[in-house]
């Protein structure tokens, strides 16, 4: 099943950060610096996780995911913002 | 060398069974089989899981296991990591992630995910058999093992497992049986409404209950594997546009400016239309994906596919190019495809198109009729073309008054008439669906049963699309004209041949789409699915059957 996260980092040196921010582009959307919203089936979570776990310095850096729950459902309505709107993609087929 | 000394002259060799193997083959033999002898593997979440965790173990500092420890330099302390090891005598070999010990007394210790499980015996067989086959793998190189060690990673618990007679000889049993059936090529059957199946790996590849269910319609098959796919097709038809990737995207580019982006996670296929330009980086990252590259000229015509190495199922491809040599299995075959294709037109007539008269949908059953018992392959496509031209002549009872499409016959290369258009597009569409599924679960998609090979041609793609031709082409097209998403305008005609527009035919592709992605009812196995996945299931089945399985091709066709 589907679910929803926010995945927010401090990373302390630029060659990482980087180096996150890439992979993270990979999962899902940049909402705003440092915080990405994924939506993921449970295999590419996983998948995320070990590289994020790869990449970072487990002393110096730290990352936070944060799971809101099944996609299909409410939760997207819990994410409020107020003043530049936060654009999140929809998921389908692409046709370019 | 000598591993090849007990097998009979002729006879295949089998290579060396990996443990890991064995372990599988404990837990299902279907499964053991599937992974080593057909090569089949999907990834899930465990299998991603336990490969970080291994990858944890991998990447402590290495050492080597020396064969023989020095005698007179007082007891050496042994502790390597990731030890490959093989027995010629049992033929097996495995990747041990530690071995411990003192001298010659060594234990093998596995790393296992999760968290110790907590039943009399301290672990489940499969894992103790696995274990005990690298004991035994150590004793073959020399060294003293009695027992091994499970290390749960999440617990942080180690299970010791002795390796007495009983679990000796239930792991010698096991090597020879999943060594047999690899020798003799016999899948073994799925497990009956077993609870192990919905948390395998391969339960979308391996159909139990599906299969079981086709044997002796026993069980009504339970919905176990996912309705709707993670990734799409991603489309990219704008002329003179180029594909490149960063890092894990892909940038769809018109000169310097973005058009598109997609993650390549979330794409299923690439689909190029015309004058799109792609570099050999996008390329590369594609196969090793294992993403296929579709290209359709301008004008919708299918014609070819960019895809990685070849789905290691041999086993597959035998026994399909055995059944398309012999011309009785074929033509049975054939007979069940065309009689679908007809049943599912005249669902469709029936359905849409209220003007039919009865004694036309009654002359459609005899064609069925006619077309399961046509003597002859000649005989078939006779039948066949007699009831497209009887379908077709009522096509146009299907499309909504007023929208200013006609439709006499179906013409094709070049379409003559917007209707025809569409559905030469339409049906290039799933040909391009139905090669990319077959290379995916590892057929020829040029050997067929019914179309006969003629070069480059999909013929079993063509001959699996038959019966999906009305059912998903033609109803886009009917969908797409009679719901004004497509419009007279949105097509140029040029020289007597008429195609679409750019934004006719991308409209088009999103009512293509949109009907693979519709989840319907499956009229066998009674759970929901979409038609994109309905083909995936269809093109194993086609596989369970060839390997005879099941005793017939359960053609799809709707009520
Ligand atoms: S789905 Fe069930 S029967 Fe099939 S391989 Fe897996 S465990 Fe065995």
């Amino acid at each position: 099943m589907r679910h929803l996260y926010v995945v927010t980092y401090d990373i302390s040196s630029p060659k990482r950060w980087r180096r996150v921010f890439r992979t993270m582009r990979g999962f899902g959307d940049h909402l705003q610096l440092s915080v990405f919203l994924c939506d993921l089936p449970l295999m590419e979570r996983v998948q995320m996780q070990a590289l994020l776990h790869e990449i970072i310095h487990h002393e110096e850096d730290k990352v936070m995911i944060v799971d809101l729950g099944p996609t299909e459902g409410r939760t997207i309505q819990s994410i409020e913002t107020i003043g530049i709107p936060v654009e999140i993609t929809k998921r389908g087929p692409q046709v370019v | 060398m000598d591993a090849a000394t007990d097998s009979a002259a002729g006879a295949e060799e089998v290579p060396p069974l990996p443990v890991r193997m064995l372990n599988e083959y404990t837990y299902c033999p279907r499964l053991g089989y599937l992974m080593w002898v057909q090569g089949e593997f999907m990834d899930s979440a465990d299998t991603v899981d336990g490969r970080f965790q291994h990858r944890r173990v991998d990447q402590e500092k290495k050492r080597r296991i020396s064969r023989r420890a020095p005698v007179d330099d007082g007891p050496v302390t042994i502790h390597a990591r990731s030890v490959s090891l093989a027995s010629d005598r049992l033929g097996l070999v495995a990747k041990i992630d530690l071995v411990e010990g003192e001298c010659n007394r060594v234990t093998p210790v596995d790393y296992k995910r999760g968290k110790r499980p907590h039943i009399p015996k301290g672990a489940w067989e499969p894992e103790m058999v696995q274990l005990c086959a690298q004991g035994l793998i150590l004793r073959d190189n020399g060294f003293e093992c009695g027992e091994g060690v499970l290390y749960f990673a999440a617990s942080r618990e180690r299970v010791p497992v002795v390796f007495d007679g009983a679990l000796i000889a239930r792991t010698l049993e096991l090597v020879d049986l999943m060594r047999k059936a690899a020798r003799e090529g016999v899948v073994p059957p799925p497990l009956v409404d077993s609870p192990k199946c919905p948390r395998c790996a391969l339960v979308s590849i391996c159909l139990p209950d599906e299969v079981t269910f086709l044997q002796s319609q026993a069980h009504e098959p339970r919905p176990l594997f996912p309705s709707r796919d993670d990734a799409l097709p991603f489309y990219v038809q704008h002329q003179g546009a180029r594909v490149r990737k960063d890092g894990d995207v892909l940038k769809i580019m018109e000169r310097d400016e973005l058009l598109a982006e997609g993650r390549l996670r979330e794409i299923s296929q690439l689909v190029l239309f015309g004058g799109v330009q792609v570099s050999t980086g996008v390329i590369q990252e594609l196969c090793k994906r294992g993403i296929p590259m579709t290209y359709l000229s301008g004008g919708g015509w299918f014609y070819g596919v960019t895809h990685g190495m070849s789905h290691k199922n041999v086993e597959l491809r035998r026994h399909q190019y055995r059944t398309a040599t012999d011309a009785s299995r074929s033509l049975v075959l054939a007979r069940r495809f065309v009689q679908a294709k007809i049943a599912n037109c005249r669902t469709l007539l029936r359905r849409n198109a209220s003007t039919v008269p009865e004694d036309v949908l009654d002359d459609l059953k005899g064609d069925m009729r006619r077309a399961g018992e046509a003597p002859t392959m000649e005989t078939l496509l006779g039948v066949e073309g007699n009831s497209a031209q009887r379908y077709f002549s009522w096509f146009s009872s299907m499309l909504a008054n007023g929208m200013g499409f006609a439709f006499e016959h179906r013409n094709r290369r070049p379409p003559k008439d917007p209707v025809n258009a569409l559905l030469s597009l339409a049906y290039a569409m799933l040909a391009r669906e139905w090669t990319t599924t077959l290379l995916a679960v590892g057929f020829d998609p040029y050997l067929g049963f019914y179309h006969q090979p003629r070069y480059g041609r999909p013929a079993l793609a063509l001959d699996l699309m038959e019966e999906f031709r009305p059912l998903i082409g033609d109803s886009a097209v009917i969908t797409a004209i009679n719901n004004e998403e497509i419009r007279r305008r949105d097509f140029i005609e040029t020289l007597g041949a008429v195609a679409l527009t750019p934004v006719g035919r991308s409209r088009f592709i999103e009512v293509y789409e949109r009907r693979m992605s519709q989840e319907i009812t499956h009229p066998v196995f009674g759970y929901t699915i979409s038609y994109r996945r309905v083909l995936e299931v269809q093109a194993r089945l086609l596989g369970r059957h060839l390997a005879g399985e099941i005793p017939e091709y359960p053609s799809f066709t709707t009520r």
